[in-house]
């Protein structure tokens, strides 16, 4: 209990200790989390996976779909083919339902409408089309999706049609078994993600985005409650291996179970899986090269669980609950070992089958987890220390500024310093810092955007929004140091300690409150801005720091991550190209990032604006507020 | 410091009424952390509609204010429309404020004049630590805008959540305390604690600060006192009784309390521990809980703390904030009000800082740790009693802190902050 019960005033030799040395601590704190989170990857700190739900009993029957009763996969591609030819940008939905139809699905189609929303009286209609086979041995209280997103022969995308094809088999095949105990709705979805978010939409009734946005219409036909979903992408008749994909939206990833059972099953009908287009395993490979594997699937996962965008349809059913994975079929090129989809059709098989076996919804296992290889997870408990070293460095640098004040202005050690009074200045800090986030909430996605298309409505999006958000910043950034210096003169004799404690007070609890949503994004965000935040004194920031802070500038930063990913994409691009590819890039992004955030309810660039903008204004004005030398000041 | 004053009221009154016109208030509302089985105003409404319709609202799960409540409340829903309603609300709060400046004023000036008297008693080097006269001034002021100011109180105010009452009857105690006014604190005190039972241990403060100054009487102003407070408790009782007809209430009310038969998700601890409770052990886990909720403090403080009533009465209502069945975030923010009152403790603390991190980064977490349970369905339970833990810790710390730091000044002021043994500084140890 001595750290209730000492009495002495003031703090312990500990304190002290950590107050004198803070800043050498936080460095240390910083490179210990960096390399505490590159070692995550190793095989001593990531452990094997396992199944934790014993009902899913996977591959414990032998796949029975063959080719032999009814139309083959090839009948069904056959026929595929030749209708989507006849619709170059379409989705032959007449023909989808027929086809449905005559598997003796009961079939519907679904209508909805997306008013855009950064362009007045501009809609886009879209329809899917979706067919359930109850189940024969119960009421329709459960049920699982199989959906596959249709693409017509003009999308940029790869061709999904194989894998409408492999749907339409094991649907077949699905019809004869006697076993399902829970409905399984066969969905084909137009217009990628957006069909899909209409449909979870209109099947549990709700809405997700901004109000008026995305119209989800009615379903006329429902099945139960959504255990679990499977999306299919195969591109290939001829497939090279299945890449089992998990991101979801805002970072939320599926049951770890789930993705076990695929990729054990995928093992027992010897299809070639991967993890971010790497497959598992130590075969083959000496450590060293092992864990650099590790490493970057490891790396390549927080990116794209980063941006918070779902990386296939399977992303949208997450946030109802659903557990879901996308399971995408690359095509082989050349010769060799290939899977057959016949061999995909099994393992397809043998996952709804485990599923079927459900008596609860996923609820053991792990919803937070790092997968550095097909076979290995990293979890919650290992993952967050280095978070946590990273806000740690926050609040200890906070603490030790707040203590450093407080001990400088105590009445007790001298007369004389006893006289200086505490000018806190609560009322002009209150005001930048409410200021900072009136000017966040103004900046959100669903107010300002309209506005900046409105107002350069002769511009193309993407320019209105950037020139809209890059002017702002602009202004700021400039205008901000002017009016601090003109303005405030008579805080001459004044402190900051409470705005600076309060910036990075902020900052650490925002970075936790987002790293346990979305852990990739939290994380690459606490490594952005720590170190700049730890950089900073209450007063006397030099240049390189003022430097340093307007290279992380929220719009920078963008700017910086496009001119990255744009590089390695066109790396022989001259320079002038190149910059106003970037330009546009980023631009792009942001309408990407908008537009998301009022169809699917993406909360990225709320983040960006709500969090980081504000803390951002805030340590830009701490920079340029008037003090005098502290040197001066002890002279005096 | 007046137009201040002003202003921090003008302020806060804005605050209320903005929210609670705005679509925020529903949803602040639904909060679990605001609004609990007991004070929430949900329940309310539906109680009245049962009351209104001559059907008894306690035979159901669903209403557990007093029978006078419902009286009080019936009338008041049936009189007013919604607008005028959240009024009477934000009304409660403003005089809750006011009644806590009065109270923290003639505390801080009591104060300064037992200071004055026992000037000479006290260790001479330490005329710095007394109390400076402005305090007077400033405290009020503190207590004032805090009250008003803290996101706390503003959301229990416009959820409309039955604790605004309490918390005006409790200010009104408190202050009758300062005043020494006996009837005045026993009856505010028998309200206050009517609904929610575990304010009753303020009874001890109250009969402390009513003891005349001439010492003879004690024994005999104590008894008088607790008399006073057992009959009008009795007699409200019996009123309760002769509006509904029946004893019914009793169980709903207190039965309810005591037995924590809600285990819905709040920021106590309760609602965890009986979740994970085998059903054979529960009456005994009960009593144990409601024993350190409700009388276990109140003897050792209170002949700890004889000599300042009002910290006493600070300790005893945080630490029923913590423990009780079902606290809500208007209790929490009702006894941080009372903080600055005590503000020349201030000085000896040591955890402030890390207190007050805590307090921002627990009401920020627990929203977010509940969106991962409730919404996302990836977290579970343990994630938001964590929260809960935290926060429960946080002002278990706070009070413990407050208790030392009065402990510390009282014996710095009789023997100087430094002792010297040896030539060496000596620690203090205590043990």
């Amino acid at each position: 209990m001595g750290l209730l019960t000492d009495p002495s005033v003031g703090h312990g030799a500990l304190t002290s200790i950590f107050v004198r040395h803070h800043n050498r601590f936080c460095i240390v704190m910083y490179i210990v989390s960096v390399a505490l989170f590159c070692m995550l990857a190793h095989y001593s700190l990531s452990s094997q996976t396992y199944f934790s739900e014993n009902a899913l009993l996977p591959g414990l029957v032998k796949g029975q779909l063959n080719d032999n009763t009814g139309s083959s996969f090839r009948d069904h591609y056959r026929e595929l083919n030749a209708e989507a030819e006849h619709f170059e940008t379409e989705t032959p939905h007449s023909y989808l339902i027929s086809k449905f139809k005559n598997l003796r699905l009961e079939t519907y189609s679904h209508n909805f409408t997306l008013n855009y929303p950064l362009k007045k009286n501009t809609k886009y209609t879209g329809r899917n089309v979706y067919g359930i086979l109850r189940a024969p041995r119960s009421a329709s209280i459960e049920s699982i999706v199989l959906s596959v997103p249709y693409r017509a022969p003009s999308s940029v995308f790869p061709s999904t049609l194989p894998g409408l094809a492999v749907m339409f088999q094991i649907a077949q095949f699905f019809r004869h078994q006697i076993y399902w105990a829970k409905d399984i709705i066969f969905l084909v979805t137009e217009h990628e993600q957006l069909g899909m978010q209409a449909w979870l939409e209109a099947y549990h009734g709700t809405s997700c985005g901004s109000p008026g946005v995305l119209d989800s219409g009615k379903l006329s036909g429902r099945a139960g409650a959504i255990q679990a979903a499977i999306n299919l992408e195969i591109h290939s008749e001829k497939i090279d291996h299945i890449d089992v994909k998990l991101s979801g939206l805002n970072g939320q990833l599926p049951n770890l179970d789930l993705v076990n059972l695929a990729h054990r099953l995928c093992n027992k009908e010897s299809v070639k899986h991967t993890f971010n287009n790497v497959d598992g395993g130590a075969i083959g490979r000496n450590k060293v090269n092992s864990y650099y594997t590790n490493l970057s699937t490891m790396l390549s996962m927080v990116m794209t669980q980063a941006t918070g965008v779902p990386d296939g349809n399977h992303g949208l059913f997450h946030r109802f609950g659903i557990e879901a994975i996308t399971l995408e079929g690359h095509e082989k090129e050349g010769r060799g070992i290939y899977s057959s989809v016949l061999q995909v059709g099994r393992v397809i098989e043998g996952m709804f089958r485990s599923l079927n076996n459900l008596l609860e919804r996923f609820h053991q296992s792990f919803f937070f987890y790092l997968l550095p290889s097909t076979d290995r997870y990293v979890s919650i408990g290992l993952y967050m220390p280095c978070l946590v070293l990273l806000v740690g460095a926050l609040f200890l640098k906070a603490f030790s500024t707040w203590i450093q004040h407080s001990t400088e202005h105590k009445p007790g050690d001298s007369s004389a310093e006893a006289t200086i009074p505490e000018h806190l200045n609560v009322g002009m800090v209150s005001v930048i810092t409410l200021g900072s986030h009136v000017m966040g909430l103004l900046l959100l996605p669903n107010l300002a955007p309209a506005y900046f298309t409105h107002f350069w409505n002769y511009m193309p999006t993407h320019r209105a929004l950037l020139l809209g958000y890059g002017s702002l910043s602009l202004t700021i950034v400039c205008i901000l140091p002017i009016i601090m210096k003109k303005c405030l003169n008579s805080f001459k004799s004044s402190n900051w300690v409470l705005l600076h404690v309060i910036c990075l007070l902020e900052l650490g609890i925002g970075l936790l409150c987002v790293s346990m949503h979305n852990f990739s994004l939290g994380y690459l965000t606490a490594l952005v801005y720590v170190l700049p935040a730890i950089c900073t004194k209450s007063s006397q920031n030099n240049l390189i720091v003022k430097f340093l802070w307007l290279l992380v500038h929220p719009m920078c930063s963008l700017f910086w991550i496009t001119a990255y990913i744009t590089y390695t994409a066109y790396p022989e691009l001259p320079i002038t190209d190149y910059l106003t590819k970037v330009l546009e890039a980023s631009g792009q992004w942001m309408v990407l990032s908008t537009v998301d955030n009022m169809i699917y309810g993406n909360w990225a660039f709320t983040v960006g604006v709500l969090l980081l903008l504000p803390v951002w204004t805030a340590f830009w004005c701490l920079m340029f507020l008037p003090t005098i030398d502290s040197k001066k000041m002890k002279t005096e | 410091m007046e137009k201040l004053l002003i202003f921090v009221y003008s302020i806060g009154i804005l605050i209320r009424i903005y929210l609670s016109f705005s679509d925020f208030s529903t949803s602040i509302a639904d909060r679990v952390e605001v609004s609990t089985p007991l004070n929430s105003w949900k329940r309310v409404i539906e109680g009245v509609s049962l009351y209104n319709e001559n059907l008894n609202p306690y035979d159901g799960d669903l209403f557990h204010e007093t029978p006078l409540a419902l009286v009080f409340f019936s009338n008041l829903t049936s009189t007013f429309s919604d607008f005028y309603v959240s009024l009477v609300f934000i009304m409660c709060d403003l005089m809750t404020a006011f009644v806590l400046y009065y109270t923290s004023k003639i505390y801080t000036e009591n104060l300064l004049e037992k200071q004055t008297k026992r000037k000479h008693v006290y260790y001479k080097e330490f005329n710095k630590l007394l109390i400076p006269d402005d305090f007077s001034v400033i405290n009020p002021f503190y207590v004032c805008s805090v009250y008003m100011l803290n996101p706390y109180t503003v959301f229990s105010c416009i959820a409309r959540t039955t604790t605004v009452f309490n918390n005006l009857f409790l200010a009104i105690c408190l202050y009758s305390m300062v005043k020494r006014h006996r009837l005045l604190g026993c009856l505010s005190l028998v309200l206050a604690s009517l609904p929610t039972f575990y304010t009753f241990g303020l009874i001890a403060p109250l009969m402390l600060s009513c003891v005349p100054t001439d010492s003879k009487k004690k024994t005999g102003s104590f008894i008088f006192t607790f008399l006073i407070c057992g009959a009008i408790s009795c007699m409200l009782l019996y009123l309760c009784y002769t509006i509904m007809n029946d004893w019914a209430f009793l169980d709903s009310v207190y039965g309810f309390i005591l037995n924590v038969r809600d285990l819905k998700p709040n920021i106590g601890l309760f609602w965890y521990f009986f979740t994970e409770m085998f059903e054979h052990f529960r009456a005994l886990f009960v009593c144990a809980f409601q024993l350190n909720a409700s009388v276990l403090y109140v003897i050792p403080l209170s002949i700890r703390l004889r000599r300042d009533p009002l910290l006493l009465a600070t300790s005893l209502l945080t630490l029923t904030a913590v423990f009780k069945s079902y606290p809500s975030i208007g209790d929490v923010g009702f006894y941080l009000s009372l903080l600055p009152i005590h503000r020349h403790l201030f000085y000896f603390m040591q955890q402030a800082f890390i207190v007050s991190c805590f307090f921002v980064g627990c009401t920020v977490f627990a929203p977010t740790v509940w969106h991962l349970w409730i919404y996302s369905r990836s977290a579970n339970a343990n994630f938001y009693f964590g929260v809960t833990l935290a926060f429960a810790t946080t002002q278990i710390f706070l009070i413990t802190d407050l208790l030392f730091a009065y402990i510390k000044r009282e014996f710095a002021l009789k023997h100087g902050m430094k002792r010297m043994i040896n030539g060496k500084e000596a620690r203090l140890m205590l043990d």
